[in-house]
């Protein structure tokens, strides 16, 4: 197909996606994109749950090590971390350690921490505020009723804050799926990489970009809409009214 | 995937509202904007890399700086200023086309499957890849990095020759010379494989260069040459002219020994087979 | 074995180079930061306002513009601009006006969600009222809705501020020397990653922290006004 833009002359070669190794790249490319996503998301999602508890427990040494490791990783651009995970931290792990990662692939594990550890501290945030936006009227009222604590928590307070924050948690999600195209940098061969990749063997960049640009939007917009079913599916008539979803 | 689409549809529509596109020739550029742009390398000495006084120096930026650009100068009768821009292998050829720079002056290999999407000035500087290593490793050559992490630059010729000749080995591919070096220093990966002379600009710049070793016979053929935009045969006659002078000159000679003789920053002694070649490369006045 | 020096020594290219973009390499990372924060926030405006018109053809560009940009990473509309744009427009762009487009075109998709639902969270009433006393439509909304509605966006606003200025160290993969590069060039020489990184990322915590503590001021004092 040769295509014409305005007197700009390009000839489009849409087969070099699939032709060669492309086609294999792009779904290795995919693959890892997921891959490390899904690690992360774990990461993130434990270190979110366990930073935001210890910021709420009655010691104040947990409670600023919580607060200053949400407070420091978040706050820093995710490129940093990957260049501090990978080229900063090895040399200064124990020998045993420093092996194995460089026998399974440093640099992925090095991209899921800094992705992990830095979308954490960004979840713990979306957490807490889904917590403190529960009125303490709920609790109070579910106590009056003749709940016990337990109970209160277990039937009120929690499925309530899950709904709060699912949302937001699904907008952060997201935003850790399209940040794992910044691994990249660190030679992790994920999608993003492996469109560049097919780009320098082919010089074919206008469809190298289309597919990966692509990809990723079914990714997400995927995504966004099978959490927007859950949402609906669950949602309690009349007590959050959700302006718009994402 | 509806939603998708008309997203795609409203981005080309954005862009054909946009465009002017005019299409001047790159000498005309040069010519209106008093402006010669290259893309060049910021870890790669001592073609071009960035010095200890954060100064971007190098062999390639004088070619560039004291025999094309007073060239070019000479033929528009008009001061030309050198712009530098960071290229990698894996941006150069898309910076060449999205009109970014004029001229890619760095360590771009001349390569047929290239020709197809740049044109390149005469070479001006011949070497083939080996392998840089620790001190005491076992890797000798190319025959025996079967199943080693071996480091390469994203879309350099040495990246794709290793994956072609032994797909057993474990690639990895970096964005650029420093990370892949880095991963090497780290014990990352077992070898890194580069154009010789550019591992031994590695080695001279390392804070311990005696742990180095490079290693292996050259197992590609790398001749260097500029890149610029296909179908500019005036830019390129001006570039290829200014190498030639430099090369009838001496100055060629002269700025190969500030970069690579003795007292150079990465010795790396012209031999009488490249010096001939090069001198053989001047056609006549 | 850990040796800070390396970041005294380079301390005035790291910061005044990179962070200020005073210096013979240009870039800059407020440099870029400023403009695309102020532009990003601008185009946003228009862009939420568009998603709340009665106009379905307003409408409907503006939503698709929003979906499509926060369904892509920035990593690729980086890329965009850097090869494919200019290619197809044969016009050269700089690789800060590269930055800087792709910054604000990318970030605005964000801001204008955040206008928004600042917008949608001014109670009807007041825009009824408003008309009640008597004010055209566009009085309305400079007088009434947005100066309310700026209140309410505030810390989402702050938030997203922040993630602009964090995104900016993403200009360094097109050689956009801000001060990511900076320390990746330093650390291209002297080996020295974790004391250089852990040192610019100290640097962009102290601006980002101290942004965020500043609006959290600026939340409370709007909230007893």
């Amino acid at each position: 197909m040769r295509g014409r833009w305005r007197g700009v002359k390009y000839d489009f070669d849409w087969s070099v996606l699939w032709s060669g190794e492309s086609g294999g790249w792009l779904l290795q490319g995919i693959l890892t994109t997921l891959e490390i996503s899904a690690l992360a998301w774990l990461l993130a999602v434990a270190l979110g749950i366990l930073s935001g508890a210890m910021r709420t427990v009655p010691f104040a040494p947990l409670r600023a090590i919580a607060t200053f490791y949400v407070e420091f990783f978040r706050n820093v651009p995710i490129l940093v971390w990957m260049f501090f995970w990978y080229f900063g931290v090895p040399p200064l792990l124990p020998h045993a350690i420093r092996d194995w990662l460089f026998n399974h692939g440093a640099e992925f594990w090095a991209g899921m921490f800094a992705l992990g550890v830095y979308h954490g501290a960004r979840m713990s945030e979306v957490i807490r505020s889904g917590i403190q936006s529960i009125p303490k009227t709920q609790f109070e009222a579910s106590m009056a009723m003749g709940l016990t604590v337990w109970q209160a928590y277990w039937l009120v307070i929690v499925p309530v804050a899950l709904r709060l924050i699912v949302p937001p948690a699904t907008n952060e999600s997201l935003n850790l799926l399209k940040n794992s195209s910044v691994a990249l940098t660190i030679s992790v061969a994920e999608l993003t990489f492996q469109t560049r990749q097919i780009e320098t063997y082919t010089a074919k960049a206008i469809e190298a970009l289309t597919a990966g640009t692509l990809i990723y939007l079914v990714l997400c917009v995927s995504i966004a809409i099978i959490m927007a079913r859950i949402e609906r599916r669950f949602a309690i008539p009349g007590l959050i009214a959700r302006v718009g979803a994402g | 995937m509806k939603r998708m689409l008309a997203g795609l549809l409203s981005l080309a529509m954005v862009l054909s509202l946009s465009a002017p596109a005019f299409a001047e020739t790159t000498l005309e550029k040069i010519n209106r904007t008093g402006v010669l742009t290259i893309g060049t390398r910021t870890g790669s000495p001592p073609f071009a890399f960035v010095n200890k006084q954060n100064e971007w120096v190098g062999f390639s930026i004088d070619l560039v700086e004291q025999a094309i650009a007073p060239a070019i100068s000479k033929k528009l009768g008009k001061p030309v200023k050198v712009e530098k821009k960071e290229s990698t292998p894996a941006t150069r050829i898309p910076l060449l086309a999205s009109n970014a720079v004029d001229l890619i002056a760095g360590t771009m290999t001349d390569t047929r499957p290239r020709r197809e999407s740049v044109d390149f000035t005469l070479t001006f500087f011949v070497t083939g890849a080996q392998f840089l290593v620790k001190k005491g490793s076992p890797i000798k050559g190319i025959q025996n990095i079967a199943g080693k992490r071996i480091a390469a630059q994203q879309g350099s010729t040495n990246e794709r020759i290793i994956r072609e000749r032994v797909p057993t080995a474990q690639l990895r591919v970096f964005p650029d010379q420093p990370g892949a070096f880095q991963a090497l220093a780290q014990g990352q990966v077992d070898a890194y494989t580069n154009d010789g002379v550019q591992l031994a600009g590695l080695i001279a710049k390392a804070p311990n260069p005696a742990d180095w070793h490079i290693v292996g016979d050259f197992y590609s053929y790398e001749p260097y040459g500029m890149a610029m935009r296909k179908n500019e045969s005036d830019f390129r006659n001006l570039a290829n002219n200014g190498l030639m002078e430099a090369i009838e000159s001496g100055k060629y000679f002269e700025l190969y020994d500030k970069w690579f003789g003795p007292k150079g920053e990465v010795p790396y002694p012209l031999t009488t087979e490249n010096k001939r070649f090069m001198e053989l490369q001047v056609v006549p006045k | 074995m850990l040796d800070f020096g390396v970041v005294l020594s380079n301390f005035k290219f790291l910061i005044v180079q990179g962070f200020l973009g005073v210096g013979s390499f240009g870039g800059g990372t407020l440099r870029l930061a400023i403009p695309a924060i102020v532009l990003g926030f601008l185009l946003g405006i228009f862009i939420g306002l568009a998603r709340l018109a009665n106009v379905a053809w307003i409408r409907f560009p503006a939503t698709i513009y929003v979906e499509f940009f926060r369904g892509v990473p920035l990593v690729m509309v980086i890329f965009w601009f850097w090869f494919i744009i200019p290619q197809l427009l044969q016009l050269p762009i700089p690789e800060y006006g590269v930055a800087l487009t792709a910054f604000v075109i990318f970030e605005a998709a964000y801001f204008g969600e955040i206008v928004r639902a600042g917008v949608q969270s001014v109670p009807r009433g007041q825009a009824e009222a408003a008309t009640a006393v008597g004010l055209r439509g566009s009085q309305t909304l400079r007088f009434v809705v947005l100066p309310q509605a700026l209140r309410n966006m505030i810390p989402s606003l702050v938030t997203q501020i922040i993630v602009l200025f964090k995104d900016t160290s993403l200009a360094s993969i097109i050689g956009y020397v801000d001060l990511t590069k900076a320390a990746q060039i330093v650390n291209n020489r002297e080996i020295r990653p974790f004391e250089l990184y852990l040192f610019i990322a100290v640097v962009y915590w102290i601006c980002t922290y101290s942004m965020s503590r500043y609006a959290r001021r600026l939340e409370r004092r709007l909230a007893h006004a």
